[in-house]
């Protein structure tokens, strides 16, 4: 089984409160550690403007490219339900092996806390509260319902096999788990 | 069950449900996840049916970050340095309130009571603990004192629909956006500003149901970004010019409804001549407001077609555009159109008139312990119901935009008091008034004053005492929603007060006892006392029959049988059920306002162009506009020092890359934004978001002038005027500044 997510961008109004909710629930202070972020787009000329938001969490790819560059081992893909995660105590620190991870992933999914040698964390799709039953908390904060969560190929049968959106590109090479209803200019 | 399902995650963890009482347009059920008496995260919602959780923002998920911030105040401090120094030390709340105790009296006999001012905000709004209730139940008690009038955010709105229709509950509940076939979002940006707490989902449903919505708005907000089939953006403090070219457009094209006209309101005619130019020559077609609102003409003829011919229509217009120096003619011109189209007490209608509030719920109708009799200050004046004389609700107060204004110049200034001594409770009113430095100059001034806060504020700063009051999660209360509800949420403490925090509630009870206020009646036990609030209320009392089942689930859901709409009773049965109007009926022409034989204050909605804005002289000095609109990342300006939230939304201003190119101003650039009133320093953020010619900064930074008086905390208010509209509007969006690129020094 493979989990993953669904974003529908037309409804996404950039608040954040998935950004917080995530900080909250896996207790991490502001700085550049972010686990899911909100990225921005703005295309075109007053007053024909574009706009969308993109959300940006590990994506838990199919064929997760941060996992072999990692020297120690320390990021495996669950067999059961594909959450990629991290041993943090295993993790060398980004000093030490040059945050090769960050390097390889197309969506700067690997983030490192502001202190020297930061380990390395990540979204883990909250599978403390994934093994409950739980969806993760962003899916849950968000006001606009805007996101979704599960397996891969139910979001599919729900939502479609749409993998574009804008401020997105797609890598066939690594495959995120995610699907999209995307905004479109 | 659902408590036990979240108790898995940890055996030690237990589940509080609660809410918030921000001043922040939502009111939201909570999960605190309680730990050894910590707080160590907070869910939202988690009613069964997905689609009607009342899901929270971002401000109250980090909420963590608040009640322990490490720079919340802990213990009551004095002054300890000059006055605005930030030098404070720590005292004992016995040392505190005996201090405050004897001022008071002092005060009392030498000056009188109305020298003891007290200014209230809206930052808690429970029924038990909200101090502006507790402070005026004491003054009151101890012999009155002076105040306040005038809502900051909506006045404008308030005195518009107190003109036309004699009733603040001009919304309908936000299901009934379902029903229209067409919504014009007039300066409104729940996406930000809230406005109920389920208002944006509402609004996407609207718009997945294939409904048009059309944004004007002078920003192409996060609201319109996701709702906005068009977006029309326009000059600010020129919206009464538009709507007033797309009533031209309506009755030179016979697209108004007339029976409606004629059955349910008063004055049209006269309204229709204006608008012809019958009365001042001024025929108010699209071409003249294009020249005035940038909208261009044949967008201004086919809103007034599209807005005429669909129906129903909803016309949705907020309050922002009426804090300008005639602002209430905004929200008045708004109201008469929805009269024209016959939109009013109409499923799918809109009523507008800016409050958006329904009769259910509301905060409106909040409990509260009456004081026990009038504020001994403010009897004997004459009447001010049903009146639109604002000078009458000046008899014993100031205007709350003129608060410092009447600080600095007391009797003298022509204000009713003198201000010997001010206790600001629930605000932080000099960084939210205009004129920030001004301010800063009047509270250097004066005698005495106390600061109730959870922070050492910009207004705090100034303070002789300042005293630490809890949390929301400290305090058990009884809290309602803002406009759209229904529903009432309980307040369960959560944890112990932090430090030696206390509540507004018992900081008034303990001060009275200091006071010999022997018949101060205090409320120890809060459950009982929230008993007692409940059952104060009609609508809380009738519907809340299992106190204990609302306490633990922490809301009480009410369930309308039918979407609510604004005098749906009235347009059924105008004959037996007629407007509380003088006339009956809605007054485009208001015979009350006419009577005041005030020029700035016309009997029908007019444009008037007044100070500050684009075709202000000043504008050859001070070209730009300045918008001041609700931040996202905080509530005005409560949750300010918290860095979950500082992150998410830098402190930037927004400015159009065609006033940007020509003064050299690249993105991230810092800035000094500036007037004759003051100067701020800002990073410039390069959007086409926002019309040439604005500039726009949310509101609620705090203000941190640097020894040159520049404000490096980007307090808007620093360039506000601390003026008034002629209906009691704050007028802080009609402001003109100039930038330039800041290269330190001034």
């Amino acid at each position: 089984m493979q989990i993953g997510f669904y974003f529908d961008q037309t409804r996404c109004i950039g608040c954040s409160a998935c950004v917080i909710a995530c900080k909250d629930w896996h207790d991490i202070p502001a700085g550049p550690e972010k686990w899911i972020r909100i990225l921005y787009n703005e295309k075109g000329k007053f007053p024909d403007v574009f706009v969308s938001y993109m959300i940006n969490p590990c994506y838990h790819c199919i064929n997760p490219v941060c996992m072999p560059v990692c020297p120690v081992g320390a990021i495996t893909k669950r067999i059961e339900d594909g959450i990629v995660i991290v041993d943090s105590k295993k993790c060398l620190g980004n000093e030490e092996c040059n945050s090769k991870c960050l390097k390889a992933c197309p969506y700067n999914a690997p983030q490192f806390g502001s202190e020297k040698g930061a380990k390395m964390r990540k979204c883990n799709y909250c599978v403390d509260r994934h093994l409950k039953n739980q969806l993760p908390v962003c899916i849950e904060s968000c006001r606009t319902r805007a996101l979704d969560a599960g397996p891969l190929e139910e979001l599919k049968k729900k939502y479609g096999h749409i993998t574009k959106a804008d401020n997105f590109v797609y890598s066939k090479t690594t495959k995120p788990a995610i699907v999209f209803k995307p905004k479109i200019k | 069950m659902d408590d036990k399902k979240n108790l898995q995650k940890n055996d030690e963890i237990r589940i509080i449900r609660s809410s918030t009482a921000f001043d922040c347009g939502g009111r939201c059920p909570l999960r605190f996840h309680v730990k050894e008496g910590k707080i160590v995260h907070i869910e939202g919602d988690d009613y069964e049916n997905k689609d009607e959780q009342l899901r929270t923002c971002l401000r109250c998920r980090a909420y963590r970050q608040y009640i322990y911030h490490s720079k919340r105040l802990k213990y009551p401090l004095k002054r300890d340095g000059p006055k605005g120094s930030g030098k404070f030390k720590r005292i004992s709340w016995e040392e505190a309130l005996t201090e405050i105790a004897e001022r008071l009296k002092e005060v009392k006999e030498k000056y009188g009571n109305s020298s003891i001012f007290l200014a209230t905000g809206g930052a808690y709004q429970g029924a038990l603990h909200d101090g502006m209730f507790a402070m005026m139940r004491l003054l009151t008690q101890f012999g009155g004192y002076s105040t306040h009038y005038g809502n900051v955010s909506s006045e404008g709105a308030v005195y518009a629909t107190q003109t036309q229709y004699v009733s603040p509950f001009v919304g309908h509940s936000r299901k009934d956006l379902l029903n229209s076939k067409l919504i014009i979002m007039w300066g409104w940006d729940p996406a930000r500003m809230i406005s109920g707490t389920d208002t944006i989902f509402n609004l996407i449903k609207v718009k997945e149901k294939g409904i048009k919505i059309i944004c004007i708005d002078p920003r192409y907000t996060d609201s319109a970004v996701v709702l906005a089939d068009k977006w029309i953006p326009i000059i600010p403090g020129t919206d009464t010019a538009m709507m007033i070219a797309m009533a031209y457009v309506m009755i030179t094209e016979n697209l108004h409804d007339q029976n409606f006209l004629d059955k349910y309101t008063i004055g049209f005619d006269k309204f229709k001549n204006y608008v012809l130019g019958k009365e001042d020559g001024i025929p108010k077609t699209p071409q003249w407001a294009e020249k005035i609102t940038s909208v261009p003409v044949e967008i201004i003829i086919s809103l007034a077609r599209e807005y005429a011919n669909t129906k129903p229509a909803a016309l949705m217009d907020c309050q922002g555009p009426a804090r300008s120096a005639v602002g209430e003619l905004y929200n008045r011109c708004a109201m008469t159109l929805t009269a024209m189209t016959g939109n009013v007490g109409k499923n799918g209608g809109s009523a507008a008139g800016g409050l958006m509030g329904i009769p259910y719920g509301h905060m409106f109708f909040a409990s509260r312990i009456p004081p026990p009799y009038r504020n001994p200050v403010e009897v004997g004046l004459k009447s001010v119901r049903g009146s639109l004389d604002l000078q009458l609700r000046f008899q014993a107060r100031c205007h709350t935009n003129k608060i410092f204004d009447a600080i600095l110049k007391g009797k003298d200034g022509g204000y009713p008091f003198d201000v010997k001594f001010a206790w600001f409770v629930n605000n932080n009113f000099l960084n939210q008034l205009g004129n920030t430095n001004k301010s800063a100059e009047a509270l250097k001034k004066l005698n005495y004053m106390v600061v109730s806060d959870l922070w050492l504020t910009p207004t705090a700063r100034y303070a002789d005492i300042i005293l630490p009051v809890t949390s929301a999660a400290e305090r058990n209360d009884l809290l309602r929603p803002w406009p759209s509800g229904p529903y009432f949420t309980y307040m369960n403490q959560a944890i112990e007060p932090i430090g030696e925090c206390k509540s507004d509630l018992r900081i008034a009870e303990e001060l009275a006892d200091k006071l010999g206020l022997e018949a101060f009646e205090k409320y120890p036990d809060e459950p009982d006392a929230l008993k007692f609030l409940i059952k104060l209320r009609e609508d809380t009392r009738k519907n809340i029959r299992n106190i204990n089942k609302f306490r633990e689930e922490g809301i009480h859901r009410l369930e309308l049988v039918e979407p609510y709409v604004a005098f749906k009773e009235q347009i059924e049965d105008i004959e037996n059920k007629p407007f509380n109007t003088p006339s009956g009926k809605i007054e485009i022409f208001s015979q009350r306002i006419a009577d005041l034989n005030d020029p700035e204050n016309p009997p029908i909605p007019k444009y008037m162009e007044r100070w500050e804005g684009r075709f202000d002289a000043l504008s050859k000095k001070y070209p730009l506009q300045l918008l001041s609109p609700h931040p996202k990342s905080r509530v005005h300006s409560e949750m300010y020092l918290v860095e979950w939230l500082k992150e998410i939304d830098p402190h930037v201003a927004w400015i159009n890359p065609i006033n940007a190119k020509p003064r050299k101003i690249k993105n991230g650039d810092e800035i000094l934004v500036y007037n004759d009133r003051g100067k701020l320093t800002i990073k410039a953020w390069l959007t086409e978001r926002i019309i040439p010619g604005v500039i726009s900064i949310f509101e609620g930074a705090w203000y941190e002038p640097d020894e040159n008086g520049i404000d490096k905390g980007g307090c808007v208010n620093v360039l506000t005027k601390d003026a008034y509209s002629p209906g009691g509007a704050s007028a802080l969006n009609s402001c003109l500044v100039e930038v330039r690129k800041f290269n330190g020094g001034m």
